[in-house]
C-alpha cells in the first residue's frame, strides 16, 4: 500500500484497515461557501467559520488531516444584459466588445471579496481554496457541487437579488432544491435587516 | 470551542421516512461522532405527530369511527420514529440528546421548537419531491427554509443515478 503526504504534512491514506472505519468517522468535511458581493454572503462565510470549524479544520494534536474550504464566485455573464436581440452572430460580436472597462471593474471587484472572505478564514487552520465561475448562478453553483463532490453547501439565505418579501433568495431556493449534496442555508440574526421598507416584516 | 454551559442548540426534525433516518445518521457521524464526549451542539430531535383528524383528511359518514384507530396508529409511528432516533444515537455514543413529539403540522412545530428552543440550526430531511409533487404535497424541508429562525440544513439522500 503506497503512502502518500499531503498538503499539511500528514499521512492521511496509510492506515490499516482497523483503523480506516475510525478515521472516516473522523474525516473532515469538505465545504463549499457559495459567495456574492451581499452582507448575507460574508455572515454565512462568518457562521460557517465558526459553527463548522471543528468539523472542517486539521487537528495537529492527533493527526487528523484537515477538510477544505471552498469558496466559490459565480460572475452572472452578461451578455444577456447587453445585446437582448442577439442571435449567435452578433453573440459572437458581442464577445469581443465588452469593454475592457467592465471586465477590470468586475476582476476587481472579485479580488475584494475574496480578500475580504479570506481574511474571515486566516487564523482557523482550515485549508481554503477559491473558485471563480461565470454563468448562471444557480446552475453553476449545482454543477461545482457535482464536480468537487463536497460533503455540504453553505449558502446565505439572500444575496444581492433584494425581493423584500421573499425570504429565501432564488438561488438560494434553487440551490436548496436542486444541489446534489446537503445544503445549509444561513440566516442572518434578526436585527440586522438592509431592506428599507417592510410591510409585514416577518423577521428573517 | 464551547464547552460547558452554551452549547449551541441543534434541532434535528423527523419522521417515519428513510429520509429523516439518513439526515439524522448523517448529522452525528459528522458532528457529533468524532467529537465524544464534547460535542459541538446541544442536540434535540423532534418528532411531529400529524393531526388524527388531518390524517384522515376529508370525511365521509365513518369518520368519527376510523378516528381513533387512525389515532392509536400515529401514537405507535411515533413512538417507533422515538425508538428509532434513540438506537442511531445509542449506536452512535451520542448521548445526551433530548426527545420530543408533538402533534400538528410538522412545518409550524419544527419552527416553533427552534424558537422555544433557540436553536442555532435546524437540521431536516428532504424527500427530494419535484415541482409538482411539491406543489400538491407540500415540502416541509422547504417551509422551514424559508420561515424558521435560525440557519437550516437539508440533508439529502443520494439517489443512485443509473
Amino acid at each position: 500500500m503506497e503512502t502518500y503526504v499531503d498538503a499539511i504534512g500528514v499521512d492521511t491514506e496509510a492506515t490499516t484497515t482497523t483503523e480506516t472505519t475510525a478515521k472516516q468517522n473522523k474525516k473532515k468535511l469538505k465545504v463549499m461557501v457559495a459567495m456574492d458581493e451581499s452582507k448575507n454572503s460574508f455572515y454565512a462565510l462568518e457562521w460557517a467559520v465558526e459553527h463548522l470549524r471543528d468539523v472542517i479544520s486539521a487537528e495537529p494534536e492527533t493527526d487528523q488531516a484537515g477538510g477544505l474550504l471552498t469558496l466559490v464566485h459565480v460572475h452572472p455573464t452578461y451578455l444577456q444584459y447587453i445585446y437582448p436581440s442577439g442571435g449567435t452572430a452578433s453573440a459572437m460580436y458581442a464577445i469581443d466588445s465588452v469593454p475592457e472597462s467592465m471586465k477590470k471593474a468586475r476582476e476587481e471587484s472579485t479580488t475584494k471579496l475574496f480578500t475580504r472572505s479570506l481574511e474571515i478564514c486566516r487564523g482557523k487552520l482550515m485549508k481554503t481554496e477559491t473558485m471563480i465561475l461565470e454563468g448562471d448562478p444557480k446552475e453553476m453553483i449545482c454543477q461545482a457541487v457535482e464536480q468537487t463532490h463536497v460533503d455540504l453547501l453553505v449558502v446565505g439565505s439572500r444575496g444581492l437579488g433584494m425581493i423584500k418579501r421573499a425570504f429565501l433568495g432564488s438561488v438560494s431556493d434553487y440551490c436548496a432544491q436542486h444541489a446534489k449534496c446537503p445544503i445549509l442555508i444561513v440566516r442572518p440574526p434578526r436585527e440586522t435587516s438592509t431592506s428599507s421598507s417592510t410591510k409585514e416584516h416577518k423577521s428573517k | 470551542m464551547a464547552t460547558g454551559e452554551e452549547k449551541p442548540v441543534m434541532v434535528v426534525g423527523m419522521d417515519e421516512s428513510e429520509q429523516s433516518t439518513y439526515a439524522l445518521e448523517w448529522t452525528l457521524d459528522r458532528f457529533f461522532a468524532p467529537y465524544a464526549p464534547n460535542f459541538p451542539f446541544k442536540l434535540f430531535i423532534v418528532h411531529a405527530k400529524p393531526n388524527a383528524v388531518s390524517a384522515v383528511g376529508l370525511a365521509g359518514p365513518g369518520a368519527a369511527e376510523v378516528l381513533p384507530y387512525v389515532d392509536t396508529d400515529l401514537k405507535h409511528i411515533a413512538a417507533r420514529v422515538i425508538e428509532m432516533a434513540k438506537g442511531i444515537c445509542q449506536s452512535k455514543s451520542v448521548d445526551g440528546a433530548m426527545f420530543e413529539v408533538f402533534e400538528g403540522d410538522a412545518r409550524s412545530i419544527l419552527c416553533d421548537v427552534v424558537d422555544k428552543h433557540h436553536a442555532s440550526l435546524l437540521v431536516v430531511g428532504s424527500h427530494g419531491y419535484g415541482a409538482i409533487k411539491r406543489a400538491v404535497l407540500g415540502s416541509v424541508s422547504d417551509y422551514c427554509a424559508h420561515h424558521a429562525h435560525c440557519s437550516v440544513m437539508i440533508v439529502k439522500k443520494p439517489k443512485i443515478k443509473h
